[in-house]
């Protein structure tokens, strides 16, 4: 009880509150902006958390993430521009509602629909963590292989139409996370006498590559390929009941909310899904189930809630696994996990043993970061509204520099700006030839912790290669990865191969 | 080129750079087995084993589509910029070089350069030459930002963070 005091009262301490705040706020106006999306603003911000404590950075990321889930709304509301895959349901119903003038109204749907989610859902992880944690504690290193081999399978589907191809990304992501200091020698691996390799490859640099610089790339190409132009945004009606949002309007919903929100929840739970799955279930179990289904698609804002329940309650929900196992979810949710390596951390259930306090300090900004987006979404939305205009001219110098000197920031050197500059390159081509970068990076965050598990089982079993079949808990797992990667494989070995790729053109997988 | 050949000399790329570190980059950069525990190879030849693996794969499985004659005509493979707008958030395309190259090297100049000459210098050219690069003709807003931005990030890392920014600082 003390720990649970102690905790919260840190997530009450006056620089915890103003990062939080300053988290959230930024996540808005980032998230405002189309293009940039929650995990690449925590890629670009994590290097600043070097500075901090782990409470204050953590709940810092955590807030960035929430405020850039509401901010892809505003975008996708106002121009029908969705900045994230997840904020595609949104504009559906979003959009409409903007051309009748009453796209304040739909952000303030928006809003209060993303805070009940979120809400919500930091509600369930803060009850059912800890005491599933406690369970995962009687997980051996055999299991801990075996979570990780299967992790490591169903995440390589995010962000590809070819599980193939999700899988030579995670391996090559192991390869690149394997350099540096062997663990049982203590001698160099895989550093090709760069003597900067000795200590592995940061996970900042790499990430701001991946995700920030490459994703500036593309925008560049296409922004200069077809022209920049500044989008214009219908004018508002000046009727208060267009703008307004009325506690009946919001409470006709309150169904769909629970539900959207719950989905939100065991979809967030569950690595690989994402939030665009959420999203889009939701707003189809709404439309399904509602008594205006016509009105879905032509400005609902019951619509607007089914998708951003569901999308705001996987921020708090993937955290589960990252809490419980030790096994990111998503890419947001694996940023995380790089900031909580960086202050000394290992994410995992032993972190209600050893860090209890930081655990309920977290938690206690969990529920502020809400409480603020709340009232910063509440008194702001007009001026993040005018984020959405800002310049693509001025934009991407600013994002481009920002890589460059966050790349430099973590260690001061500028080995690790030549890192961001070749993962941006290597990015660049991912995409294009759509190879999963998630795939990539989670495989280059993992790899370390599968091997130490492989090495631990090797040695406990004194070479017994029959012992996962002593653990049924691991021999599950294994048997569970493979039947994955069997089943995936005959679904997709029936396409033709060109098919397989132009699907990827139609297909709504991201982050 | 097609999307099918492209994805055929990526598969390959693939494969030759596994062959390579399986043969060489590997064997040769990897410690010696301790006589305990797993040998440091073992992981680094699993990941590189399934990158082959699912390369062969890939490779043999367009090799039989090929030969049964049960792909899509070329002319039907499209690439998604030459389809109708919104189809997707993916970001499977054409890889435009030039873009690439003319957005590339300034960076990959700007981290040669910043160690040898002053960071403020540097920067400023840096950021003016970049929004050239993208298009920006509006030299009074390009003088602008650049300025704006270099001693935001300037007074950002030497005061805020305490950090000395990279390379000799004024001059």
């Amino acid at each position: 009880m003390e720990m649970i005091i102690a905790g919260l009262m840190d997530s009450l301490s006056p620089a915890s509150l103003m990062f939080v705040f300053l988290g959230v706020a930024i996540g808005v106006l980032i998230g405002a902006i189309p293009g940039i999306n929650g995990p690449m603003a925590i890629a670009l911000f994590i290097p600043v958390t070097y500075y901090m404590s782990a409470l204050t950075a953590i709940g810092f990321l955590v807030g960035l993430n929430k405020g850039a889930f509401f901010g892809g709304a505003v975008s996708a509301v106002l121009l029908r521009t969705p900045g994230t895959p997840e904020a595609a349901a949104t504009s559906w119903d979003g959009y409409p509602l903007t051309q009748q003038g009453k796209g304040e109204k739909a952000l303030r749907m928006a809003l209060y629909s993303s805070v009940a989610g979120d809400f919500i859902s930091t509600i369930v992880l803060i009850v059912i963590a800890s005491p599933l944690a406690a369970v995962a504690l009687f997980m051996g290193p055999a299991e801990i292989f075996a979570l990780i081999s299967l992790a490591l399978t169903v995440i390589a589907g995010i962000g590809t139409s070819s599980i193939g191809r999700g899988l030579m990304a995670a391996g090559f992501g192991i390869l690149i996370g394997l350099i540096g200091t062997e663990p049982v020698t203590a001698l160099p691996r895989l550093t090709f006498e760069i003597y900067q390799f000795g200590s592995g490859l940061s996970l900042i640099p790499v990430a701001i590559g991946l995700l920030a610089f490459s994703e500036i790339l593309l925008q560049l190409e296409k922004f200069t390929v077809k022209g920049g132009g500044k989008q214009t945004i219908h004018e508002s009606s000046s009727k208060p009941e267009d703008r307004m949002l009325t506690f009946k309007e919001f409470f006709a919903s309150g169904k769909t909310l629970l539900r959207g929100s719950m989905i939100g929840i065991g979809v967030g739970a569950m690595p690989g899904l994402g939030a665009p799955v959420a999203s889009f279930m939701s707003y189809d179990q709404a439309m399904k189930r509602s008594k205006n289904r016509e009105e879905f698609g032509k400005g609902s804002l019951e619509g607007i809630g089914a998708s951003e329940s569901a999308n705001s309650a996987v921020v708090a929900s993937s955290m589960i696994p990252l809490f419980v196992l030790g096994i990111p979810g998503n890419l947001a949710v694996a940023m995380l996990m790089g900031a909580f390596m960086i202050h000394g951390m290992q994410p995992g259930p032993l972190m209600f043993q050893e860090n209890a306090q930081l655990m309920y300090g977290i938690y206690g900004s969990l529920i502020i970061a809400s409480l603020f987006l709340l009232v910063i979404g509440r008194l702001g939305l007009r001026y993040f509204c005018k984020a959405v205009n800002i310049p693509a001219m001025i934009l991407y110098p600013i994002v481009v520099f920002t890589c460059i000197m966050g790349a430099y920031l973590g260690k001061s050197s500028m080995f690790d700006v030549g890192v961001m500059l070749a993962f941006g390159f290597i990015g660049y081509f991912m995409r294009k030839f759509d190879y999963s970068y998630v795939a990539f990076l989670i495989g280059f965050i993992l790899a370390p912790e599968w091997e130490r598990a492989l090495q631990q089982v090797v040695i406990i079993s004194e070479y017994d290669t029959l012992m996962f079949f002593q653990r049924p808990v691991a021999m599950g797992l294994m048997a569970l990865t493979i039947f994955v990667i069997v089943r995936t494989f005959l679904i997709n070995i029936k396409k033709k191969p060109v098919e397989v790729a132009a699907a990827a053109a139609g297909q709504h997988k991201a982050d | 080129m097609t999307r099918i050949k492209r994805d055929s000399i990526a598969y390959l790329v693939i494969a030759v750079f596994c062959l390579l570190m399986l043969a060489w980059g590997i064997p040769t950069y990897t410690p010696d087995y301790p006589g305990y525990g797993a040998s440091p190879a073992l992981v680094p030849n699993v990941a590189v084993g399934i990158m082959l693996f699912m390369a062969c794969l890939s490779l043999l499985r367009i090799g039989v589509a090929v030969y049964l004659k049960k792909t899509i005509p070329a002319a039907e493979s499209k690439f998604p910029e030459d389809m109708e707008e919104g189809a997707g958030f993916t970001q499977v395309g054409r890889v435009k070089l030039l873009h690439l190259a003319s957005t590339m090297i300034p960076c990959v100049l700007l981290v040669v350069a910043i160690e040898h000459i002053a960071y403020i210098f540097v920067s400023f050219v840096f950021l003016m030459v970049f929004q050239y690069v993208i298009g920006n003709r509006k030299w009074g807003q390009s003088v602008l930002v650049s300025i704006i931005l270099t001693a935001v990030l300037y007074i950002v890392m030497r005061y805020g963070f305490g950090v000395p920014v990279p390379g000799p600082q004024l001059f």
